[in-house]
C-alpha cells in the first residue's frame, strides 16, 4: 500500500502533542521565574517587584548559606543514588530469579506509602531515646546513635529513608527490562559453559545498560530535588546541616517571602540539574545504546 | 542437585530477608494504625492492645471516600492521558532518535515543584479550572508524562526491527505496526511506567494543596488533616496512610499479572 | 496478542470516558458550600433561629435571614475550636441564610495556600486564619488583609473591649486591626508530681529553682532526662522567650537587636544548657511533638512549652503518665515572671473579599461572647475577658491548670518572637544562637553574631 500521510509525518504527529503540551505548562512558570528573579519581591500584592538586575544572583553565589546547601545537595544526592543503584539492581536480579509476584508487589510498597506518613514513622524510627532502630543496635551491643539529630548523622540518615524509598523504581525498573531481553545469547551462553557469573557480567549487565541508564538519570533528577522527606522530618535542620538547594528555596519563598532570591535560586538549581542531566544523556549515547 | 537446593534455599533467604527489610516500617505504619496514640510512641513494635478506633475515626469523621474517589480520578486519568501522548512519543523518538524532543519533555521534570505554584495558580484561576479535575490532571500530567515517556524509550530501542519489518512487508502502516506489534510486546514497560505514574500522582502533594479545593481535594492533603496545631493523631494518620497506600498495591498486583501475561505472549517474538 | 491489544483498547476507552465525565462534573457537582467534616452541613432553609444581624431579641417568626444568598470560603487551621465552629455552623446559616464553606488546613499549608492566592489578588478566601504573630505585619503589608477597625468599633454588643490585651497587643500592627484574636496560649511549666514527691521537692518558683530541680531529677540511668524542650532552630525560638523576657531582655529594644544583651543571654543559656547537660539526645531536631512525645512517655521531669498542648499530656489515651502530669506557672527570673501571652491564631479579612460584610457577620459571629463561652467550655482557651470569668467555662480543664492559666494571661507579655516583617528569618537567626550554645560552642560570640545579623535584617525593613 501506498504510504498515508500518516506514515509520512508519523514521527511528528506521534510527538508533537507530548511536546506541545509539556511546552505549554512549562513556559510561563518559566518565564515568570527567570523574569522574577530579576527583581526584590515579597509575594506582595500591592508593592509591585522591584528591579535589581543580577543582584539576586550575586548574593546567592556570594553566601555560605547557598554553597552549604550545595554541598548538602551533593553529598546527599551522591550516596543517595550510589546505593540505591547497587542495591536496586542486585535485587531486581534476585527477585527475578524468584519471580514471585507477591514479592514483587511487597517491595513496591515503600515508594507507594505517603511520604508525609512515612517523614513522620521515620522520624519516630530514627527517636534516639526509644527508637526502634537505637534498640535494635543496643541490643547487639552497639551504641545508640543520633541519627536525624546530630549535624554529622542527619545526612547519612535522611539517605537510608531515600534508599529505603527509591530502590524499588530502579528495581521495577530493571526488572521490567529483565523481562523482555531476549533468551537466545543467554541460551548460547549456556551452550559455550559460561558460569552464572559469566552471564551476569557479559551479558545481562551490558544488556540492561540502556534501561539502567534511564533509571539512574530519572533518579538523579529526582534525587538531587528531594523535598518531601526532608521537609517531612528536618526541615533542613539541625541548623542547616540537611538544608538541600530544594529546601532552601522553598524556605527563602514561603518562609522568608524573598521570592526573587528564590526565583534566582531555583533558576540556579534548575541550570544544575539540566547540566547533570545533558551529561547522562551523553553518556547514554556513547555507552547505552543495546548491543 | 544438592548445590542447587542449596542455591535455591539462599536465593528464597536473601529475598525473603531483603523484602523484611524494606517492608518493616511499612509494617510499623500498619501496626501503628491498630495502636493508642501512647503506644506509637512508645516506638515497641509488637506490645500494644489493638483498636480499630482509628479507622473508625477516619471514616467517620474524615470524608474519605471521596478522598480516595478524587484521587483515583486523577491519578488514573492523568496516567491515561500521558499514555495517549507519551506512548507514541517514546516510540517516535526511539526509533527516530529525536534526542532533541526528548531532553524538552524531561526539562519538565527538572524544574523544582514550587516553580509552578504561583504561575499556575493564576493561570488556571482565570481560566476558573480551579477546583476541577482537569486542572489536577493536567498538573499530574506534566509529572507523568517524562516518566513514561523515558521509561518507554529503552524498551522501544531494545525492541528488533525485523518484527516490525515483518509487518511492513504485510501490508501494515506505521500506526497499525504500533499498535498491534510494538505496544503488546512491551507491555512489562507500559505496566511499569503507568505503575509509575500513578504513583507519583497518588502522592503529589504540592500541586494538589494550590489547585484542589473542597470538591477536589486528594489524599494526601487529607492526610496533613491529622496534624493540627496543638495535637497530632499518630493513630489516625496511619490508619489514614494506610488505607491511602491500599488501592494503589492493589492495582500493583493486578498489574504484575499483566506483566506475567504479556512476557508469555512476548515469548513467542524472534 | 491481538486479544490483548483489544482489551487494552477497550479499558483505555472505558477509562477515557470516565475521565471526561468526571472532568465535566467536577467543576459543578459536589457538595456546595458543604463542610469537610461529617458533622457540620450545609446551608439550611429557615427555622425557628433569632434573627441576624446585630439584634439578637428571640422571637418565633421566621428568621430575617438579611444576607441570604451570600456564600463565604473561610481557609481555617486544624484545630479544636474549627471542629467546634463547623458543628455551630447550621445555627449561623439559619439565622443569617449565608452559606459558609470551611475548609481546613495543617499550619504550613494554610500559609502556603492563602500567599500563593491571595498574591493574585484572589477573591477566595473571604477570612482565612493566620498566626499573628509570625504573619500579621508580612500580610497586611503584601496587601492580603482589611484591617477590621471600622467593623469593630462602636459594635457594643461584640464588645471588642472584653478582648484580652496581650492577645489584642499581637493583632495590632501601627493601630490596624489584622485580626480578630481567637485562640490564645501561654507558656508555663509540665512536671511529674511523682518525680517531685518522690525526691521530696516542692514545685519550683524560680529559674533558679527549676535548675536545681532538674539537675536533682535528671536520672539517665533510668531514663529520666532532667529538662525537655524543643530544640529545633526556629521552633525553639518562642519557647526560649520567656526565659528572655524573664530574665529582663527581649529580642528588640527601642526598634534595635538586642539578642546579645547580658539580659538576653542570660535567658538563652538557661534554656540551651539545661538542654545540653540534662536534656535527651537528639534535641536539635525536636519540635512540640517529639518533646511532648518524651515527656507523655515518662521520660521527662519538666518540660516547659505552651499551654495549649495540655490534653497530650493528661489523656490516657495519649500518655503514660497521665495521672502524674501538674501545671505550674512559668518560673520567675531575676527579672520576675514574664512568660508569654499570645494570641496563637487570629481571623482575618481579606482584602479583595466579594462578601465582606458577611464575612464580618460570620467572624463576629464566631468569636461572640456567646459562641466563645461555648467553645471554652469545650476545652477550647479563649481570648475574652469576660468569658474566663465565668466558671462554668473552665469546667473541663484541669484546676490546677485554671489556676496557671487565667494568673499567666494577668502577668503575660504579648509576644513570644521577633517583631518584624521577616519573622521566619529573624527567628532562624535567633534560634541559632540555642543551638550553637547546646553543641557546647561560645554563647556570647555566637549571640554577637546573631545579633549582627538581626539588625542588618531590621535596617533592611526600614529601608524598605
Amino acid at each position: 500500500m501506498s504510504s498515508s500521510w500518516l506514515d509520512r509525518n508519523f514521527k511528528w504527529v506521534t510527538t508533537l502533542p507530548a511536546v506541545l503540551f509539556v511546552i505549554v505548562m512549562m513556559a510561563f512558570p518559566i518565564l515568570y521565574t527567570v523574569r522574577l528573579s530579576l527583581y526584590d519581591w515579597g509575594l506582595s500584592a500591592l508593592v509591585p517587584p522591584r528591579w535589581v538586575g543580577l543582584q539576586n544572583y550575586t548574593d546567592l553565589l556570594t553566601s555560605a548559606r547557598f554553597w552549604n546547601a550545595v554541598m548538602n545537595t551533593f553529598y546527599f544526592s551522591t550516596l543517595a543514588l550510589a546505593f540505591q543503584l547497587i542495591l536496586g539492581v542486585a535485587i531486581a536480579l534476585l527477585l527475578h530469579r524468584k519471580n514471585t509476584r507477591i514479592a514483587k508487589t511487597i517491595f513496591l510498597m515503600p515508594m507507594v506509602a505517603t511520604p508525609v506518613a512515612m517523614g513522620l514513622v521515620w522520624v519516630l524510627l530514627f527517636q534516639p531515646t526509644n527508637g526502634v532502630l537505637n534498640q535494635i543496635l543496643v541490643s547487639i551491643g552497639l551504641k545508640p546513635l543520633a541519627w536525624l539529630g546530630s549535624v554529622h548523622t542527619v545526612i547519612p540518615s535522611l539517605v537510608i529513608v531515600d534508599v529505603w524509598e527509591w530502590t524499588p523504581m530502579i528495581t521495577l525498573i530493571v526488572l521490567a527490562g529483565l523481562s523482555t531481553l531476549p533468551q537466545e545469547p543467554f541460551e548460547s551462553a549456556v551452550v559455550d559453559g559460561a558460569s552464572s557469573w559469566q552471564k551476569l557480567w557479559y551479558i545481562t549487565l551490558p544488556m540492561l545498560r540502556p534501561t539502567i541508564l534511564v533509571a539512574v538519570m530519572l533518579r538523579l533528577i529526582d534525587v538531587l530535588k528531594t523535598f518531601d522527606i526532608i521537609y517531612a522530618t528536618t526541615q533542613g535542620g539541625p541548623g542547616t546541616s540537611s538544608e538541600t538547594l530544594n529546601i532552601l528555596g522553598y524556605v527563602l519563598a514561603f518562609q522568608y517571602y524573598k521570592f526573587g532570591s528564590a526565583s534566582a535560586l531555583l533558576v540556579v538549581f534548575f541550570t544544575i540539574v539540566l547540566g547533570f542531566t545533558l551529561l547522562m544523556i551523553g553518556l547514554r549515547k556513547k555507552l547505552g545504546r543495546s548491543a | 542437585m544438592k548445590i542447587k537446593t542449596v542455591k535455591n534455599l539462599s536465593l528464597s533467604l536473601a529475598t525473603t530477608a531483603v523484602i523484611l527489610i524494606f517492608v518493616f516500617p511499612i509494617l510499623w505504619m500498619v501496626f501503628s494504625s491498630f495502636k493508642s496514640q501512647v503506644d506509637i510512641q512508645s516506638a515497641r513494635l509488637f506490645s500494644f492492645h489493638p483498636t480499630v478506633q482509628n479507622y473508625v475515626r477516619v471514616f467517620a469523621e474524615y470524608n474519605f471516600l471521596k478522598y480516595i474517589v478524587n484521587s483515583f480520578i486523577v491519578a488514573v486519568g492523568s496516567t491515561l492521558a500521558a499514555l495517549a501522548l507519551g506512548l507514541p512519543a517514546a516510540y517516535s523518538i526511539a526509533r527516530f532518535r529525536m534526542n532533541g524532543l526528548g531532553l524538552t519533555i524531561l526539562v519538565a521534570r527538572i524544574i523544582p515543584g514550587i516553580t509552578f505554584l504561583i504561575p499556575w495558580f493564576v493561570i488556571f484561576n482565570e481560566l476558573r479550572l480551579v477546583d476541577t479535575y482537569v486542572a489536577l490532571i493536567l498538573s499530574h500530567m506534566l509529572v507523568g508524562l517524562p516518566y513514561i515517556i523515558w521509561i518507554m524509550i529503552p524498551f522501544f530501542e531494545s525492541l528488533s526491527e525485523e518484527i516490525e519489518e515483518a509487518g511492513f512487508i504485510d501490508g501494515c502502516t506505521r500506526l497499525e505496526v504500533f499498535l498491534a506489534i510494538v505496544l503488546p510486546i512491551s507491555l512489562p514497560g507500559i505496566i511499569t511506567s503507568s505503575i509509575m505514574s500513578i504513583i507519583f500522582s497518588w502522592n503529589n502533594f504540592l500541586f494538589s494543596l494550590i489547585l484542589a479545593g473542597e470538591r477536589t481535594k486528594t489524599l494526601p492533603i487529607a492526610v496533613f488533616s491529622f496534624i493540627s496545631y496543638s495535637e497530632i493523631n499518630w493513630g489516625g494518620l496511619m490508619a489514614a496512610a494506610t488505607i491511602i497506600t491500599l488501592p494503589i498495591v492493589i492495582i500493583a498486583l493486578l498489574g504484575q499479572k499483566y506483566i506475567v501475561d504479556g512476557m508469555a505472549a512476548g515469548a513467542v517474538k524472534g | 496478542m491481538r486479544g490483548l491489544a483489544k482489551t487494552i483498547k477497550t479499558l483505555i476507552g472505558m477509562a477515557l470516558i470516565v475521565s471526561l465525565l468526571a472532568a465535566c462534573g467536577g467543576g459543578g457537582s459536589g457538595g456546595n458550600g458543604s463542610t469537610s467534616s461529617g458533622a457540620g452541613s450545609s446551608a439550611s432553609s429557615g427555622g425557628q433561629a433569632s434573627s441576624g444581624g446585630n439584634g439578637s431579641s428571640e422571637n418565633n417568626a421566621k428568621p430575617a435571614q438579611p444576607f441570604k444568598g451570600q456564600r463565604l470560603v473561610v481557609y481555617m487551621a486544624n484545630h479544636p475550636w474549627v471542629e467546634l465552629i463547623k458543628s455551630y455552623l447550621p445555627e449561623f446559616e439559619e439565622e443569617t441564610g449565608i452559606e459558609v464553606d470551611i475548609q481546613n488546613f495543617a499550619d504550613d499549608q494554610l500559609s502556603q495556600k492563602v500567599s500563593v492566592q491571595l498574591t493574585t489578588r484572589a477573591a477566595t478566601p473571604d477570612l482565612f486564619m493566620m498566626r499573628p504573630l509570625q504573619e500579621a505585619r508580612q500580610f497586611l503589608r503584601n496587601g492580603f488583609i482589611e484591617p477590621m477597625n471600622s467593623y469593630i468599633e462602636n459594635d457594643e454588643e461584640y464588645d471588642f473591649g472584653d478582648f484580652s490585651k496581650s492577645a489584642v497587643d499581637g493583632t495590632v500592627v501601627d493601630g490596624q486591626v489584622t485580626a480578630i484574636p481567637i485562640i490564645a496560649d501561654q507558656h508555663i511549666m509540665y512536671y511529674r508530681k511523682d518525680l517531685l514527691e518522690n525526691a521530696g521537692l516542692s514545685v519550683p518558683q524560680t529559674i533558679e529553682e527549676l535548675g536545681e530541680a532538674i539537675k536533682a531529677l535528671h536520672d539517665e540511668k533510668n531514663g529520666v532526662y532532667g529538662f525537655v524542650a524543643r530544640g529545633q532552630r526556629s521552633l525553639l525560638v518562642p519557647q526560649v522567650s520567656s526565659y528572655v523576657f524573664s530574665e529582663g531582655g527581649d529580642f528588640m529594644a527601642d526598634g534595635k537587636a538586642a539578642v546579645n544583651t547580658p539580659e538576653a543571654i542570660r535567658g538563652f543559656k538557661y534554656y540551651a544548657d539545661w538542654l545540653r547537660e540534662y536534656g535527651p539526645p537528639g534535641v536539635l531536631n525536636m519540635s512540640w511533638p517529639e518533646a511532648m512525645g518524651l515527656f507523655t512517655q515518662g521520660k521527662a521531669a519538666f518540660f516547659t512549652d505552651a499551654s495549649s498542648l495540655f490534653s497530650n499530656a493528661i489523656d490516657k489515651e495519649k500518655s503514660v503518665v497521665a495521672d502524674s502530669v501538674g501545671f505550674a506557672l512559668f518560673p520567675e527570673g531575676s527579672h520576675g515572671r514574664r512568660p508569654y501571652n499570645i494570641a496563637a491564631w487570629g481571623m482575618s479579612l481579606n482584602a479583595n473579599a466579594k462578601n465582606k460584610e458577611a464575612a464580618m457577620e460570620f467572624i463576629k459571629w464566631a468569636t461572640s461572647k456567646e459562641i466563645m463561652t461555648r467553645t471554652q467550655t469545650e476545652g477550647v482557651p479563649g481570648v475574652r475577658e469576660s468569658v474566663w470569668a465565668n466558671p462554668e467555662t473552665t469546667s473541663k480543664f484541669p484546676a490546677e491548670l485554671v489556676e496557671v492559666l487565667k494568673k499567666s494571661q494577668e502577668i503575660g507579655v504579648g509576644h513570644d518572637r521577633p517583631q518584624v516583617i521577616a519573622v521566619g528569618e529573624a527567628r532562624d537567626i535567633i534560634g541559632a544562637i540555642v543551638q550553637k550554645a547546646i553543641l557546647g560552642e561560645d554563647i556570647q560570640a555566637a549571640a554577637d553574631q546573631a545579633n549582627e545579623e538581626f539588625q542588618a535584617l531590621i535596617d533592611r525593613e526600614a529601608q524598605s
